[in-house]
């Protein structure tokens, strides 16, 4: 009995999608231009076959996924450099802040035609979107954590005679840490977002935004949802791992 | 066996002595561009291995000279020395309890403990070796891997104290170590605090607004005045270590503290 109140209670989360595809589904059969526009899933299911047979998907979920893990430690590394240079140096903040909180405002879909003409729309374009979209929330959220370390504990590395090496290691590192996993957290969710975004603005190369578009060229309705879904899904696993992977590291807080 | 093992190691470590000399000592903050006077004219000599109480109404400055005492202030007047020496800024020579335990919550206890020797000399099992002396110093054997959010807070406390001792401070300062807790666990944290300065005989300074753990813990107490802060009343306790907690000379002690602090109320 209690086994199935946890079956069912876990099953809770799947309601709204298994909802969402009947819709989809009743809709489909209302007609041609309504099955143009919602494919049914049969159609839907024999596109996935195919995708998956030929290797298609594997191919294209890879590469997204590999830009969006490279371009995540480019963005995560500069954001940690720079967040905590605002934080800890006056004049770093003084001389970087201004033009970080300019920059920041500009959405990164404005930024792609400049950086398609500076940098051509090959794989080094696509990086440095998703690295700029990992970089911002990962800077902002590194300069929260530091610049909110407790006093008290300053005191405590005061009162104990630390260098500026041990205070940082020991005390401001570990009190920005939630702070700079939420960052990761965030940067990862730009970061898939927008490597597949860049696939679809600059269209060469592979990956699931260009098999999207791709698909849309050659009216394959059906290829484009199941890129759709595929991004969401990825999308939403990293998330849990990521999200799980931190409650485990920082199992020492209070919560 | 191993109280007498505590005994031959700590006795190894901490016959330094640890006088404390204060001298026409006066501190002032600036309140709107308005100097606030927060001390004025501090005159105090521990002798090593003292235990001196500090009691006084909020507002007295009794923290800010524990944190001048600490080095943690700078920017007063007077003369502060121990064992001779100016005192100027933070040294492993004056440890500190706060009243907020201030472990480090992604430490564990032996970890926090062990923290406060990163800037000794000693081997990697010399420390561990004195990380558990005094962790069974304050009796907290069991929850050496325990996270502070895991222990209540009489444990926390007494983890602080260990973080204190460890570097072995000639002057241990304490402000108002055990004025959060509850009153059962205060009273016992008062007992194990007078066994561990009985064992640990370093010189040591409390801040206290209760009177009763003034008396029971103190050599001597100090009582002081607010606006400016200052030192009003000094009152010997001719009373050996351990004390009986409701021996009738500190009652009387008491009724005669309780009524010197009344009446620096009844002044205002």
């Amino acid at each position: 009995m209690n086994n199935l109140l946890s079956h069912a209670r876990r099953a809770r989360g799947l309601l709204l999608p298994a909802l969402l595809v009947a819709a989809w589904e009743v809709a489909s059969h209302q007609g041609a231009s309504q099955a143009y526009a919602f494919v049914p899933l049969s159609v839907i299911g024999q596109g996935l076959t195919e995708l998956i047979r030929n290797g298609d998907l594997l191919i294209s979920t890879l590469a997204s996924l590999q830009r969006t893990c490279i371009g995540l430690l480019i963005g995560v590394i500069a954001g940690l450099l720079v967040g905590a240079a605002m934080a800890l140096s006056a004049i770093a903040e003084r001389l970087l802040a201004p033009l970080y909180h300019m920059l920041r405002q500009v959405p990164i879909l404005g930024l792609i035609p400049l950086i398609a003409l500076w940098f051509g729309s090959q794989e080094g374009a696509k990086l440095l979107i998703v690295s700029l979209a990992a970089f911002y929330p990962m800077t902002l959220n590194t300069f929260e954590g530091f610049t909110h370390i407790d006093r008290r504990y300053r005191e405590v590395a005061r009162v104990l005679e630390w260098n500026t090496w041990q205070v940082f290691t020991q005390v401001l590192l570990p009190g920005a840490l939630r702070s700079i996993a939420n960052g990761i957290l965030h940067a990862l969710a730009f970061a898939w977002v927008s490597s597949v975004g860049s696939e679809l603005f600059l269209s060469t190369g592979s990956g699931l935004g260009n098999l999207m578009m791709n698909a849309e060229a050659g009216a394959r309705m059906e290829i484009v949802v199941i890129g759709v879904v595929c991004i969401g899904l990825m999308g939403y696993a990293m998330n849990q791992l990521f999200s799980r992977l931190t409650r485990h590291l920082l199992r020492w807080r209070d919560i | 066996m191993n109280a007498s093992l505590d005994q031959r190691w700590l006795a190894s470590t901490s016959h330094s002595p640890g006088a404390l000399q204060i001298r026409e000592l006066s501190k002032h903050y600036l309140l709107d561009g308005q100097p606030m006077e927060v001390l004025k004219g501090i005159d105090l000599r521990v002798k090593p291995g003292e235990f001196v109480s500090i009691v006084g109404a909020s507002g007295c400055g009794k923290s800010s000279l524990l944190r001048l005492i600490a080095g943690l202030e700078s920017d007063y007047s007077g003369d502060m020395q121990l064992d001779g020496k100016a005192i100027t800024t933070t040294s492993l020579e004056r440890g500190i309890v706060f009243q907020d335990h201030r472990l480090f919550p992604w430490k564990t206890v032996a970890q926090n403990i062990a923290i406060a020797l990163k800037r000794s000399p000693l081997t990697r099992q010399e420390k561990a070796l004195r990380v558990a002396e005094h962790i069974r110093l304050v009796n907290l054997q069991g929850f050496e891997n325990a996270y502070p959010h895991q222990l209540s807070g009489g444990m926390a406390q007494r983890a602080a104290i260990a973080r204190a001792l460890i570097t072995q401070p000639k002057l241990l300062l304490l402000d108002e170590p055990f004025g959060a807790l509850d009153a059962l666990t205060r009273i016992s944290m008062q007992r194990e605090l007078q066994r561990i300065w009985v064992q640990h005989r370093s010189t040591m300074i409390m801040v206290t607004h209760d009177v009763e753990e003034a008396l029971y813990l103190g050599d001597r107490v100090i009582v002081m005045d607010a606006r400016p802060g200052r030192i009003k009343y000094e009152i010997d306790v001719d009373l050996p270590h351990p004390r009986e907690r409701h021996a009738p000379r500190l009652q009387e002690l008491k009724e005669i503290l309780l009524t010197e602090l009344a009446g620096s109320d009844a002044d205002k």
